[in-house]
Parts: structure tokens; C-alpha cells; sequence
């Protein structure tokens, strides 16, 4: 990896956690455990158009880290990480097949696989099957917030320099 | 953008769409009235307590302690919530009071769920 590289992302790095950071400074929209902006999402996003999955995967495994110990707890850490990879790996197949086009689409099915898998983790956790009665709701908050982080990706994307590719 | 990335598109767009909408009517749809309520509290899976909510006739408070965490749950005649916890989120407290059973509350940090069922008509007939 050039330095050039290295820096790029480290930058991105920082960017996601900053962005993390005033996300969590917001307070809950709807008072459903699990439904929130996702705004992270974008730069996640952001690198998967212009670089590929590895870099994606990097930036967000570190950011998953960081966060966690900076804000977060051990319980919060299982959470992020398994909604973090499921939608990361989802992401990454139709970027694939959508040859990177259409960035909202992978943003929304993103989005949505994120809140499936903190909802099995949820139960999971609690053992139980009563969190299933917020199914509909984070289905519906997460296709929708992923579409909304998926736009800003896409018209951020047209923002960075052609050159990024070092 | 070719044919096939279209078609794929068009697909998913329509499956995302689809969701929505079927997540919606569930959202919608009525459930179950009952005349009485029943409130359970389950701690990681386990039910502790089971609570009549229409025999409560004076606000109750109960602690609901595991791991060093707790959740103090209040039950009023006819509702119950959670008034403080000392999880980060505090997304339980902030769920309020419930008295049907459209949603649980639930403090996913300290795995706690509280949710609200119509009373079974079985047990009613063995109150008479």
C-alpha cells in the first residue's frame, strides 16, 4: 500500500469516526431501539465507488474499533460489529453486480441487512423472540436511511478529486 | 450503464419497494384488543415477572437488577415503563409507557423486555 494510499484512508478513517461521533451526539429520532441515520454509511459507501472492497472493509473495521473504544461498550460492540459486516458483505456483492451504479440501491439493501442482523443479534442477546415486533419498523427505517445515506454518498462521491486511485 | 445492471437495478429497487410497503401494513393493521392487560418482564430471556396491569391500583416501583446493571420499571394502573436505567442509551426509558401490545420496551444493553399482552381468555374463566 503507498503511502499516498495509506493517508487516504487514514483520512477517511477519521472522517467516518468524526461523523460517527456527532451522529451519537444526536439524540434517538423514534423511541425504537436500533433505528438511527447510519450516517457513517456514507464513507463506507464513498470508498466502495471509488476504491474497492478491501479498502471499504478496512476503514470500517477500524472505525467499528475505534468507536467502540472511544464511545461504546462490550454489548454495543457486538451490535455494530455484526450489523457492521452483514451489510458490509451485502454492500460489497451488489456494488458487484450493480457494476457500482445505482450507489442508493446498495446504500438501502445495506441499510436494511445492517438492522436484520442487530435484530437476530438482538435475539440473540436477550433470548428471545418479543424484539421481532419491531421487525416492520427497522425494516422500513432501514431501507429508508440507507437510501438517504446512499444519495449522499453518491453526490459526495462527484465532489473528490479524479485521482484518488494512487 | 448496460442492460443486465439495469434489470438487476430495476429488481432490487422493486424488492426494496415491496418491503416497504408489506412492512407498512403490518405497521397498520389492527391487532388484537383485549379488556384487560397482562405485562410481562423478561431479563435475558427469562420471564420474572407477570403483572395484571388492570388489578394495579397504586403506581409500584420494581428493580430490575443483573450484572450490576438495573432498570427501575414503574407500573401504573393500566400502563408500565421504565422511568431510569443506567444503560448509555437510555432508549427504554425513552420509550415511555406502554398499555397494549403494539411494541415492547426494550434496554437491548442489559437485555431487558417488557411487553404487554391481552390477558388469555382461558385464565379469565378461571378467575369466575
Amino acid at each position: 500500500m503507498s503511502t499516498r494510499k495509506l493517508t487516504a484512508l487514514a483520512l477517511f478513517t477519521t472522517i467516518s469516526l468524526a461523523v460517527y461521533a456527532i451522529e451519537c451526539a444526536i439524540p434517538p429520532l423514534v423511541p425504537i431501539p436500533g433505528i438511527k441515520p447510519g450516517l457513517a454509511n456514507i464513507i463506507t459507501l464513498i470508498l466502495l465507488k471509488r476504491y474497492s472492497s478491501k479498502e471499504a472493509a478496512l476503514v470500517l473495521t477500524a472505525r467499528i474499533l475505534l468507536s467502540a473504544l472511544l464511545f461504546g461498550q462490550a454489548v454495543s460492540l457486538f451490535y455494530s460489529v455484526c450489523g457492521g459486516l452483514v451489510s458490509l458483505l451485502i454492500m460489497i456483492l451488489f456494488n458487484r453486480l450493480l457494476k457500482k451504479h445505482c450507489l442508493f440501491l446498495t446504500g438501502s439493501l445495506g441499510g436494511l441487512f445492517h438492522n436484520l442482523a442487530q435484530l437476530l443479534a438482538a435475539m440473540l442477546i436477550t433470548s428471545s423472540m418479543a424484539v421481532l415486533a419491531y421487525l416492520p419498523h427497522l425494516v422500513i427505517a432501514g431501507i429508508l436511511t440507507g437510501l438517504f445515506t446512499g444519495f449522499c454518498a453518491m453526490y459526495a462521491a462527484k465532489f473528490l478529486p479524479k485521482d484518488l486511485h494512487a | 450503464m448496460d442492460n443486465t445492471t439495469k434489470k438487476i437495478a430495476a429488481v432490487v429497487g422493486a424488492i426494496l419497494f415491496l418491503l416497504v410497503c408489506i412492512s407498512s401494513l403490518f405497521i397498520l393493521l389492527p391487532r388484537k384488543a383485549g379488556t384487560s392487560y397482562t405485562a410481562e418482564l423478561y431479563l435475558q430471556g427469562t420471564l420474572v415477572d407477570s403483572i395484571d396491569l388492570n388489578a394495579v391500583t397504586e403506581i409500584q416501583t420494581i428493580e430490575l437488577s443483573a450484572d450490576g446493571h438495573t432498570n427501575v420499571v414503574e407500573i401504573r394502573p393500566g400502563s408500565i415503563g421504565i422511568i431510569s436505567a443506567d444503560c448509555p442509551d437510555q432508549i427504554c426509558v425513552h420509550q415511555g409507557f406502554i398499555s397494549d401490545s403494539a411494541l415492547p420496551i426494550t434496554c437491548l444493553p442489559h437485555g431487558v423486555i417488557i411487553r404487554v399482552r391481552p390477558t388469555e381468555e382461558g385464565e379469565l374463566i378461571l378467575t369466575y
